[in-house]
C-alpha cells in the first residue's frame, strides 16, 4: 500500500485550522475535522473566533465527537433568549440600566454550560496549539488569547454585542471576536502556518424588519459580513502560501438546532471539506519546506 | 463630466462627520500650490465636501456652504414619531426607515445649496458612496441629482432614515466602505490622496442607544482599517494618507469646531506636500 | 534613503535610513529579494531611522515578507518610529507579521 506522504518523515507543512464566527453552524467544523483525521492530515494549530472558538477549543483539547455534540446541543438552546423582550423594553424606556457591561439576556446559564464543558482547562492543556480571538470593547481591536483559562477566552469570544454581556478578562472588557476578526486567518499567518484551512459563515440577512432590534441586528450583520469580506481579502493578499476557504452550505436560518439536525450539519461540513480534498492532497504532498 | 481627463490624482474623503471639513484644509493647500485634482470620491460626511469641490466652488465658498449645510438646526428636532415607534413597535407600525432625527431641515439645507444640480454639472468627476440597506453592499453613485446622492450617502443609521434612490434603499456609505480608495483605483488613478478619520468611540455608555452607537463606531473603524489594508496591497501606485490630528473630541454636532478642523487638515496636508510634489514631478517627467 | 546590511548568525539585519515610499520602494524590494536569494531567509528590517512609510513602502515590505516565508524563513520589524508604527497599524501589518520595539528583541525572537 502506498505510504501516505504526509506521514513520511520530517518537514511536513504547517497546516492551520481556522474556524470563524457562525453561531451554532460552526459545528460543521467537526465534519471537516473528521475528514482531516480520515486522511491523516495533521494540523499544527487551531484558531477560532466567536462561535468558531468553541470548536477550535474542543478539537485542540481532544474532545470526542459525542462530548462535542452534547456541548453543542446544551449551548445553543432556545431558552437562552429568555427574558430578552422584557429586558429590551426596560432598557429602552430607561427603567433598567444599560451600560457597557450589559446584555439583553441573562448570561448565567450560558456561562455555566461553558464551565461544565470546559471546566478548568487552560491553553496549556491543548494538544494542538490553540488561539482564540475576541475584541476589546473600547478600542475595537482584536485580542488573541493563547494562555490562561480557556473558559475566559471562549466566554469573551462569543459575547454577541447587545445580547450577551461583555466579559472582563484582566483589565480588558471583551466582546465577540466577530466585531474585529470574524475569520482569523491572520493569526495563522502570523504564527507561521503554510496551508490554512478556513471555515467561514456569512451572517444571514433579514428581509423584513419589524422592530428596533431587528434593524440593529440587521445592521450588525451587514457590518460583520463586510468586515469578514474585507479582512479576508487583506489576509488573502498577505499570505505567501495558500488559504483554502470552506463555506458550508447551511440553511441561514439555523440559530439553535436540535439533535436531529446535528448529523446534517456535520455532514455538510464534511462534504465541503471533501470537495477540496484533491487540491489539499496536492498542496500537502509537494516537497515541504524546512 | 464623467470621464477624468487625466488619471494623475484623486482626492478621496472618507466618513467622519464634522471632521471631514479637514478636507477643505487639504483643498486649500492644493489650490495654493496649483495642484489639480482629477477625480473626487466622497463617503458619508466626506460626500458633502467632495461635492462642493467638484462643483468648482472656491475654498472660501466651500467653507461658507459647509456652515450653511451643517449646523445645529439639522439635528435639533428629534423625530418623536420614530422614537415612539421604537418603544412600542406593535402600536406604531415600525419599518426599516427608522431615523431618530427629522430630516426636513437637512433636506431643506441641501436643496437650498444644491438645488436640482446633477452629477453632469460637476467640473471634476465625482463619485459618492452609499450602502445598500438590504444587502450591505457598497453602492457608487455617479448620476442623478446631487441632493439624492448626498442624502443617501450620509444616512447614518439611527440618526437619519435610509433614503430611496431608484430601486434601492440606501444608507451611510461607512457601513460598507468608509474610505473608498477602491473607487479611485478602479478608475485607474495613479496617485490617491486619501483623507481619512478613525472614529474615536465614546466611552460613557449609559443607555442602550449609546451602546449601539459605540458598536457601530467600532465596526466602522474596523471596516475602515480592513478595507484600507486590502486596498493598500491592491493598488499598483501610491496612496498618500492624510490623517489630521485632533487634540480634542470632534463629535457629530460640534459644528463650531469647523475652523479648527480645517486648520488641522491644512497642517496634515502641509506635511505630505513635499512628497506629493516630488511624485507629481516624477509622473510629469515620465 | 540608505540601506545597510549586517549579519548575526543566520539573521540578516537590514537597516534603512530615510523614507520608504514610491520613490525608494523598488530599491528596498530588490535589496530584500537579494538577501533572500543569497540564502538569508531570516530577516530583520530595522526601522529605527525610517521617518516615513507610504503605501508603496508597505507593499515592498509585504513582498519581502512573503518571499522570506516562501523560503521557510520570516521577516520581522524592529523599532518603528511612532508615525511609521501608526501607518503599519492602519495597514493591518501587526496582525500578520511580528514587530518588536527594539532590534535586540527582534533578534532574540529568531532564537525561539
Amino acid at each position: 500500500m502506498e505510504m501516505n506522504p504526509l506521514e513520511a518523515g520530517t518537514g511536513r507543512k504547517k497546516v492551520a485550522l481556522v474556524i470563524g464566527s457562525g453561531g451554532a453552524k460552526c459545528a460543521a467544523a467537526l465534519g471537516l475535522w473528521q475528514v482531516l483525521q480520515e486522511e491523516g492530515i495533521q494540523i499544527s494549530m487551531a484558531v477560532g473566533s466567536s462561535g468558531g472558538s468553541i470548536y477550535a477549543a474542543a478539537i485542540s483539547l481532544g474532545f470526542d465527537l459525542h462530548t462535542t455534540e452534547e456541548l453543542t446541543l446544551s449551548l445553543w438552546t432556545r431558552d437562552l433568549m429568555e427574558g430578552y423582550a422584557t429586558n429590551l423594553r426596560r432598557a429602552m424606556t430607561g427603567e433598567a440600566r444599560f451600560n457597557e457591561s450589559s446584555g439583553l439576556i441573562d448570561d448565567g446559564p450560558l456561562t455555566e454550560r461553558l464551565r461544565q464543558a470546559f471546566g478548568a482547562a487552560s491553553f496549556n492543556d491543548a494538544r494542538i496549539p490553540l488561539y482564540i480571538v475576541s475584541t476589546d470593547f473600547y478600542t475595537g481591536e482584536s485580542v488573541v488569547h493563547d494562555d490562561g483559562p480557556v473558559l475566559d477566552a471562549l466566554r469573551a469570544s462569543i459575547a454577541i454585542p447587545m445580547i450577551i454581556p461583555p466579559w472582563q478578562v484582566g483589565d480588558r472588557l471583551l466582546v465577540d471576536g466577530a466585531v474585529s476578526d470574524p475569520l482569523p486567518v491572520d493569526v495563522a499567518i502570523k504564527e507561521g502556518a503554510q496551508v490554512i484551512l478556513a471555515m467561514g459563515f456569512e451572517l444571514p440577512i433579514r428581509k423584513r424588519m419589524r422592530s428596533y432590534t431587528a434593524v440593529t441586528t440587521h445592521l450588525n450583520s451587514l457590518y460583520m459580513n463586510n468586515i469578514l469580506k474585507s479582512t479576508f481579502a487583506f489576509h488573502n493578499l498577505a499570505h505567501h502560501a495558500e488559504v483554502v476557504l470552506l463555506l458550508p452550505e447551511l440553511d441561514p436560518a439555523i440559530g439553535a438546532f436540535s439533535a436531529e439536525q446535528f448529523p446534517t450539519v456535520i455532514a455538510e461540513g464534511a462534504r465541503s471539506a471533501r470537495e477540496q480534498l484533491p487540491y489539499l492532497r496536492r498542496l500537502l504532498s509537494t516537497q515541504p519546506v524546512d | 463630466m464623467n470621464q477624468p481627463q487625466n488619471n494623475r490624482l484623486a482626492l478621496v474623503i472618507g466618513s467622519g462627520a464634522v471632521k471631514c471639513a479637514a478636507a477643505l484644509g487639504v483643498w486649500k493647500v492644493l489650490n495654493r500650490v496649483g495642484i489639480e485634482v482629477d477625480l473626487l470620491v466622497g463617503c458619508s460626511g466626506g460626500s458633502l465636501f467632495a461635492t462642493t469641490m467638484a462643483l468648482g466652488y472656491s475654498v472660501d465658498e466651500c467653507i461658507e456652504l459647509t456652515q450653511r449645510l451643517w449646523n445645529r438646526s439639522i439635528t435639533r428636532k428629534r423625530d418623536t414619531r420614530s422614537f415612539l415607534k421604537a418603544l412600542l413597535p406593535q402600536v406604531f407600525k415600525f419599518d426599516e426607515r427608522f431615523g431618530m432625527f427629522d430630516d426636513h431641515a437637512m433636506l431643506k439645507n441641501l436643496r437650498a445649496v444644491f438645488g436640482e444640480s446633477t452629477f453632469t454639472e460637476t467640473v471634476v468627476p465625482l463619485y459618492l458612496v452609499a450602502t445598500d440597506f438590504h444587502t450591505g453592499e457598497p453602492v457608487v453613485l455617479d448620476r442623478g441629482t446631487l441632493v439624492d446622492a448626498l442624502r443617501a450617502s450620509i444616512s447614518v443609521p439611527f440618526i437619519w432614515r435610509p433614503w430611496r434612490v431608484g430601486e434601492r434603499l440606501l444608507i451611510d456609505g461607512a457601513v460598507s466602505n468608509p474610505l473608498p480608495v477602491d473607487v479611485a483605483i478602479r478608475e485607474g488613478v495613479e496617485l490617491i490622496l486619501a483623507v481619512g478619520f478613525e472614529t474615536p468611540a465614546p466611552r460613557r455608555i449609559k443607555s442602550i442607544s449609546r451602546f449601539v452607537f459605540h458598536l457601530n463606531s467600532v465596526m466602522t473603524n474596523n471596516l475602515y482599517r480592513a478595507n484600507f489594508a486590502f486596498h493598500n496591497l491592491a493598488h499598483h501606485a501610491e496612496i498618500i494618507t492624510v490623517m489630521p490630528d485632533f487634540t480634542q473630541q470632534v463629535t457629530l454636532f460640534d459644528t463650531y469646531l469647523i475652523p479648527y478642523v480645517i486648520q488641522q487638515g491644512e497642517h496634515a496636508m502641509e506635511q505630505q506636500l513635499p512628497y506629493l510634489q516630488r511624485l507629481l514631478g516624477e509622473i510629469h517627467s515620465s | 534613503m540608505e540601506i545597510k546590511t549586517s549579519y548575526h548568525d543566520q539573521v540578516a539585519v537590514v537597516t534603512i535610513e530615510g523614507s520608504i515610499d514610491a520613490l525608494t520602494s523598488a530599491e528596498v524590494s530588490a535589496h530584500l529579494a537579494g538577501q533572500i536569494s543569497q540564502g538569508y531567509h531570516q530577516l530583520i528590517l530595522d526601522l529605527n531611522q525610517v521617518e516615513y512609510m507610504s503605501s508603496a513602502g508597505l507593499r515592498a515590505i509585504m513582498d519581502g515578507l512573503k518571499a522570506s516565508r516562501q523560503s521557510g524563513g520570516d521577516l520581522r520589524l524592529a523599532a518603528p518610529q511612532p508615525g511609521v508604527d501608526k501607518v503599519l497599524r492602519m495597514a493591518g501589518f501587526p496582525s500578520i507579521m511580528k514587530s518588536f520595539p527594539s532590534l535586540a528583541e527582534a533578534a532574540a525572537s529568531f532564537k525561539d
